[in-house]
This record gives structure tokens, C-alpha cells and sequence, in this order.
């Protein structure tokens, strides 16, 4: 606070008046996040999305396995089946709930799960450096930017067809990447001032870890992670298509539109409708991800 | 230069060891061993005893590791064990295909997404680039395999103007092609946009405006800068076009490597499995060498 000769209390008035009222972070965001409309839109729609694949068993009207060749290839809106019925007569909508509930699973599931791990490998790597950093860089650059259907599809010869390797592949190569960015955040952050002046007053390594330097790099890092779990999500449902992935009776999005690739002409609902949920789950994704890379950090809006 | 070079080969060269250690070890794992699936499950364990014996199987694994690498040396690669075919041929046959499919992919998703791209940051924020740029987030939005049964749908089931999948010919190169491209093109389009917008504002943009250049003129020695981070990006591209190519291929059977490799992992063809694994994982590691070369060139402030 800068000394003043005169009146000291109006002074204090007319900066405070000046001061733009202080808002907490998370409202802050939350106001932001409401200006942007792309952000919203893409926001809006994953979160509908999301909902109803953590709701499918409350929302699914049949068994999703279940078949009746008598039933099959019922349009949308048929008495009974909201969505209709594809090829062998599994209703449709029950399927994509719990499709929806697969894709989250490999998309959001196992990202959360990678960017816990790529967060402790990144501050370890840029907060020890050293051998340390060495080691774990030299490791996240070798995984990093491997293509992830390339190591999902070798990982499936080694353990047979499943979900499981695209599980790990996703693991390991969104962890890496992770790892990457926070690293970066770390190295740039331990040198400010903030964080030293933390160090000053005598807060250990781990207090100023977690509340001065992670806080910091969660920007970049929720940006990247919208963007990781999109392609999580396409990479899931492409392996699934070619009948890599998901296995029956497990649904998955990608399952569900190779199931009607053969009926396009006539019945093509039964890829379209998994087809336009994926793209709009896709497509909401990375508005959102575009939408808080402009509202959390301005620096990367030109990459 | 010369350390730069030397470094990224050397680095190049272990991940290249590692990584064929990591393959070659992960599919030793694999359920169900190779004599499950040359011979009938009725033959007498005695034999199924030998013909482990006679592959090598019963050895420490980083025996059979070192004899495999001795044989790729000598060029003996093996052979299919579902149809006998030599793994060479496979090889030779398929890595033309797939060379074809990623080249005319590659050089695509460039001759479009790079004037689109420019024309977009041209006219910033009008019309024409908002369309451009709608384009492109639907081009990434849009799964590959999802985009190739529409353009089945259209080309082939509706107009009759393509056959949906097959090989050869340049009818047939079409649809996997366009498909394979769609993403680097929508990926290089933003790229370039934000790339040529970054330059546009740059001081010496500014002075060429100002000595009355034509406006084409200073977007040509924008344009010069503005190709770096693509040219950079390149390897990693790459990367992920090998990695769409056995989506794309499997879809469409077009017969080159990604095809061979799903199909042989979905039918638990070891050797050839294996083999294109190797070649996949070398190709990717090749291309983010040469993107770091590349990088160098382009880039002097990066050979350090």
C-alpha cells in the first residue's frame, strides 16, 4: 500500500471504490464460463451427455443385451422402444445409455486416473530435477506423443481383445502427457516470487507444492485434459468398431454403428443415433476445451 | 548442428532397442500360445511339445529375443502361421499399400489445410473464416470410422460412384484417403490460422506494410514464418496418422500394414502380429526423429 500525505481514509475510500469487488476464483470462473457461449454450449452438452451415462441403469427401459428377432428393426418412437430397435432387436436408447456409460468410462474414468499420476510424476521430475527429472522426462518423452490406437492394438495382441489395453493405453499415454505439462508448470512456477516468498515464511515442499504451485498449473492442465478425454473417447470407440475394444455383450458407441454399417440404406438409425451422439459428445468436448483455454489462460489463445 | 543430430539419433537408437524389447516381450505374454493356433486342438501334447521345441519356445525369452533380431538381420522374417505366407512378401506387398494410402493423406491434409488456413487468417473473424473454421471443428469432431460410413453412404450406396472398400486403383484410394486426411487437415487449418495470425502482428509484417507492399506480398513472407510450427508438428502427425491408418485400413481393407496387424491380432497370427508391430512402432520413433531434424533445420535457436 503506497503512503499518502493527505487524508489517508479518503484515499483509502477512492482506491476501494476503484477495486473491482473481489470475487472468489471458482465464481469468477463460474461467470466467465457463463459469458462464453461456445464454452457453455460445449459444456451444456457434455455434462447432458454425461448424465445420462452415469444414470443408464435408472434410465435404461430394457436390457441392454437382450434380443428379440421379432422386435428388430423397429424405427425410433415405436410403441415400447424410444430410439427403436436395431438388427436383432436390442433396444436401441438402452444401449446408448450404457455406451455413453462405456465411453465415459475409457474417456473421463481413466484420464482422472492419468492425471493423477501424470501430476505426481510431473511435479517429482520439475520439483527434484536432477537424476530424478533425467529419468522421468526421458520416460514421458519416449511415451508422449505415441499414437494411442497404435499401442492399444499391440496391447490387445498381447492380451487378447477387451477393453482392458485400451484402458491401459489411454492410462499411460494420457499420464504421460500430464506429466508433460505439469513439469513444464512446475519449472516455470518455482522461481516466481509468490512461490518464494512461500518458501521465505517457511512453508515446507509439500505446502508449497500443493498450494502454490499445483493451483497454478491446473489451468493448462484442465485445458489439455478436455482435449485428452475426446480423443480417449474416439480412439475407444474406433477400436471398438473394428471389433478390437468393447466386446459383446458390452455396448459402446462405436460397436453400436458398426452393428448398423450393413442397414444404412433402409434402417439407418441404428448407426446414426450412436453416430450423432458421438460427435456431439466429441464435438462438446472441445468447445469446452477452446472455451477454458480462453477463460483460464488468455496466453494460450493464439496455439 | 552435428551434436544435435548426433544426440536425437543416439536417443533415437534406445528407444528404438527399448521398444522392440517391450513388443517382442508383451506378445511372448499373450494368452494362448502360437501351437493353439497351427494345430487342430486334438494333436497329442508330445507333438505340440515339438513344435514349440521346433519354433524356439522353450528357450530363456532373451534368447529367442537375440535369435529373432539375428534372423531379422538375415532377412528371415518368418512366415504366417494361419496361411503360410512369408512374412516378407506381407511386407513387401502391404508396406506399398499403406505408403501409397499415408502419402496421398499426408500431402492432403497439407494442400488443403494450409491455404485454408491462411485464407482463413486473411479474413479473420468474417464470414469465410468462421466457416472454415466451423469446418474444422467438425473435421475433428467427427470420428474417422464415423466419416467413413458416411461417405459410404453417399459415394457408394447412394450415387454408386465408389466401391466401398477394396483395393487398388485410384477409385479405390479415394474415400480412405479423404477420410485418413480429414483430421490433419481440420488440426493444420487451425494451426496455420493461429500460426499466420501470431506473425500477422509482428513488427516487421507492420514494416512491409508500410513500404507499400501488396498485401499478397506480406502474406507470402508471412507465410515463411508461419510454416514452422507446422513443419514441427509434422513427426507427431505422422505419429497419429499410423495410428488412424489401421482404423482407416481396417474399414475400408485396404490391404496395407494396419490391416495386416489388426487382422492378425484379432486372429492371433503371432509371428506376423510381431513383425508389424515392429515395423509400426520403428516408423512412428523414425518420423519423430525426423521431425526433430526437421525441427532443427527450420529452427536454428533449437540446435543447442
Amino acid at each position: 500500500m503506497v503512503r499518502t500525505t493527505g487524508s489517508s481514509e479518503a484515499t483509502a475510500g477512492i482506491i476501494l471504490s476503484r477495486m473491482p469487488e473481489y470475487q472468489h476464483p471458482a465464481a469468477r470462473f463460474l461467470r466467465d464460463l457463463l459469458r462464453h457461449r461456445m464454452a457453455l454450449a460445449g459444456a451444456v452438452v457434455t455434462l447432458f451427455l454425461m448424465m445420462l451415462g452415469l444414470l443408464a441403469p435408472w434410465l435404461a427401459t430394457h436390457d441392454y443385451a437382450r434380443q428379440n428377432l421379432l422386435e428388430a428393426f423397429k424405427p425410433p418412437l415405436a410403441p415400447g422402444y424410444l430410439l427403436g430397435t436395431d438388427q436383432i432387436g436390442r433396444d436401441i436408447w438402452s444401449r446408448l445409455v450404457y455406451g455413453l456409460r462405456t465411453s465415459l468410462l475409457v474417456g473421463f474414468g481413466v484420464t482422472l486416473i492419468a492425471l493423477v499420476a501424470g501430476t505426481l510424476i510431473g511435479t517429482l521430475a520439475g520439483y527434484l530435477g536432477g537424476w530424478v527429472d533425467t529419468v522421468l522426462s526421458g520416460a514421458v518423452e519416449i511415451v508422449w506423443g505415441f499414437p494411442l490406437i497404435l499401442l492399444a492394438v499391440i496391447l490387445t495382441g498381447a492380451m487378447g481383445p477387451g477393453l482392458p489395453p485400451v484402458v491401459i493405453a489411454v492410462g499411460v499415454i494420457n499420464s504421460a502427457g500430464f506429466a508433460r505439462i505439469i513439469r513444464g508448470e512446475v519449472l516455470a512456477l518455482q522461481y516466481r516470487e509468490f512461490v518464494q516468498a512461500a518458501r521465505a515464511v517457511g512453508a515446507t515442499d509439500l505446502i508449497v507444492i500443493l498450494r502454490h504451485i499445483l493451483p497454478n498449473a491446473m489451468a493448462p492442465t484442465l485445458v489439455m485434459g478436455s482435449y485428452y478425454v475426446a480423443l480417449a473417447i474416439i480412439a475407444e470407440a474406433g477400436l471398438s468398431f473394428i471389433g478390437l475394444g468393447a466386446q459383446p455383450p458390452l455396448p459402446s458407441l462405436g460397436t453400436m454403428i458398426a452393428d448398423g454399417r450393413n442397414y444404412l440404406l433402409y434402417d439407418h438409425w441404428i448407426s446414426t443415433i450412436p453416430g450423432v451422439t458421438i460427435v456431439l459428445l466429441v464435438l462438446g468436448l472441445n468447445l469446452l476445451g477452446d472455451g477454458l483455454r480462453d477463460i483460464l489462460d488468455p496466453r494460450l489463445r493464439e496455439r | 548442428m552435428i551434436t544435435y543430430l548426433a544426440g536425437r539419433t543416439a536417443r533415437t537408437l534406445v528407444i528404438l532397442f527399448l521398444a522392440s524389447v517391450a513388443v517382442f516381450y508383451s506378445l511372448r505374454f499373450a494368452p494362448g500360445d502360437p501351437s493353439g493356433v497351427a494345430l487342430s486342438p486334438l494333436v497329442l501334447e508330445e507333438i505340440r511339445e515339438a513344435y514349440r521345441e521346433r519354433l524356439g519356445l522353450n528357450r530363456p525369452i532373451y534368447l529367442q529375443y537375440l535369435t529373432y533380431l539375428g534372423n531379422l538381420a538375415q532377412g528371415n522374417l518368418g512366415q504366417s502361421l494361419i496361411n503360410g505366407k512369408p512374412i516378407a512378401e506381407l511386407f513387401v506387398e502391404h508396406g506399398r499399400n499403406s505408403l501409397i494410402l499415408g502419402i496421398t493423406a499426408l500431402l492432403l491434409s497439407y494442400a488443403v489445410g494450409i491455404p485454408a488456413g491462411i485464407l482463413a487468417a486473411a479474413y479473420r473473424n468474417r464470414p469465410l473464416d468462421q466457416a472454415i473454421m466451423g469446418l474444422g471443428a467438425l473435421g475433428m469432431g467427427i470420428p474417422n470410422f464415423w466419416l467413413a460410413l458416411l461417405l459410404v453412404y453417399l459415394f457408394s450406396a447412394t450415387l454408386k460412384w465408389l466401391p466401398s472398400a477394396g483395393c487398388c486403383g485410384p477409385k479405390y484410394l479415394i474415400m480412405p484417403a479423404l477420410v485418413l486426411a480429414a483430421e490433419g487437415t481440420a488440426v493444420t487449418m487451425r494451426m496455420m490460422r493461429s500460426s499466420m495470425l501470431e506473425q500477422i502482428n509482428q513488427d516487421f509484417v507492420r514494416t512491409h506494410r508500410a513500404y507499400g507492399l501488396p498485401e499478397w506480398k506480406v502474406l507470402l513472407f508471412t507465410l515463411r514464418n508461419a510454416l514452422i510450427p507446422i513443419i514441427s508438428l509434422t513427426g507427431l502427425r505422422l505419429g497419429w496418422l499410423i495410428g488412424y491408418t489401421l482404423i482407416v485400413e481396417t474399414i475400408f481393407n485396404w490391404p496395407g500394414v494396419g490391416y495386416l496387424l489388426v487382422e492378425s491380432v484379432l486372429r492371433r497370427d503371432y509371428p506376423v502380429a510381431q513383425f508389424f508391430s515392429l515395423v509400426l512402432v520403428l516408423a512412428v520413433v523414425l518420423s519423430s526423429w525426423l521431425a526433430d531434424i526437421l525441427y532443427g533445420v527450420v529452427d536454428p535457436r533449437v540446435r543447442r
